[in-house]
């Protein structure tokens, strides 16, 4: 199959993630994408957004991590999570506190990304 | 031009994450708990008339619900195969839950 | 034009009546001409294939009414392996793998893994996805 053929996937991850299965779900699928060279992009939306913060340490709770499972995603060639800049705003979060090199966008900024993918997943 | 689909009701956040992002040029269907969005004169359905995007009820969700009389003069009322035809419109969908 | 569709279901078979929507979707769009290949079942949408499931007699059965689709249509009905297992739905195989006493998938559902969706996805005109 030629490059021009695949179909993209955006992935719109929306759910805070301790309360919720979604959250790994969304990532599960997005890492499963790009394990099949489908080009895929991550949108972390509303209360998605909390999902980022470092110093996430689940030992005591006896689940799995979810920062160690967003670390990972460099390398299956996930390099940009989008991040939705007025749902942070509204968590009181900075950049400093999500990871750095995290791409900020406003409504209209959201919409192109919604609009130059051939399928989105809401999680 | 995405189809939006939402089926939580307005008390909870899909609609305000919803809401953030839908366009003049969107449709959007409520369907489950999310037709009570539409109800006539409530704050939700005020919103959504504002946004501009192209209102659709699931008839057989209206129905269930009771609010098939009440809804939004600006909402239309479509069947699953009115579903299915919006999605051939719209090629990108979006479910809000 | 007939489109090729693929649907992704996130939600639980009890909780609402999403399930029941999606099958109902499923069936318009095979009616107005589409196809329909595969159904992945994601997260609480894998308790779909819960073999023992009883709805009331007066309620549709989602699962019932999945595996009527799939019987008319061979539309293949894939529960995301990862999701099922962690929910107690298991094939005859994996319930001998992990020492489980039985099979709790309804025959009409397959495990299967995330890259199906993926798949699915590639080819497929429409994703719709019921959550």
């Amino acid at each position: 199959m030629t490059a021009a053929a695949r179909k993209s996937i955006l992935v719109v991850s929306r759910h805070a993630h301790p309360g919720s299965s979604l959250p790994r779900s969304a990532l599960d699928t997005a890492l499963a994408a790009a394990a099949f060279d489908q080009p895929v992009a991550l949108l972390f939306q509303g209360e998605g957004v909390l999902q980022l913060l470092s110093e996430q340490d689940s030992r005591a709770a006896g689940v799995r991590n979810l920062r160690k499972v967003l670390d990972s995603l460099p390398l299956y060639e996930i390099e940009t999570l989008h991040v939705d800049a007025a749902a942070a705003a509204a968590f009181g979060l900075d950049r400093d506190a999500l990871p750095a090199g995290a791409e900020w966008l406003d409504a209209a900024g959201i919409r192109a990304l919604l609009a130059r993918h051939d399928h989105v997943l809401g999680f | 031009m995405l189809l939006h689909t939402l089926s939580r009701s307005p008390a909870h956040s899909a609609l305000r994450d919803c809401l953030a992002v839908l366009g003049p040029d969107d449709a959007l269907l409520l369907l489950g708990d999310g037709v009570y969005a539409a109800l006539a004169g409530s704050e939700a359905a005020e919103l959504l008339a504002a946004s501009g995007a192209a209102l659709f009820v699931l008839d057989a969700d209206a129905a269930l619900a009771g609010v098939r009389e009440r809804l939004l003069p600006g909402a239309t009322v479509v069947d699953d195969d009115g579903f299915v035809a919006l999605s051939e419109r719209y090629s990108r969908q979006l479910a809000w839950y | 034009m007939a489109l090729d569709y693929a649907l992704l279901v996130l939600a639980a078979p009890a909780s609402g009546h999403s399930s029941l929507t999606a099958v109902r979707f499923a069936r318009a769009l095979l009616a107005r001409g589409h196809s329909l290949q595969r159904v992945f079942f994601l997260d609480n949408g894998t308790l779909t294939g819960l073999a023992a499931a009883v709805t009331p007699q007066d309620e549709h059965s989602p699962l019932q009414q999945w595996a009527q689709l799939a019987e008319e249509h061979q539309t293949e009905l894939i529960l995301c392996i990862s999701s099922a297992l962690k929910r107690g739905l298991l094939d005859s195989t994996e319930a001998t793998r992990h020492e489980r006493p039985g099979a709790t998938v309804h025959p009409a559902f397959e495990l299967g893994g995330l890259g199906l969706l993926v798949e699915a996805a590639q080819t497929a005109d429409r994703l719709v996805t019921f959550g």
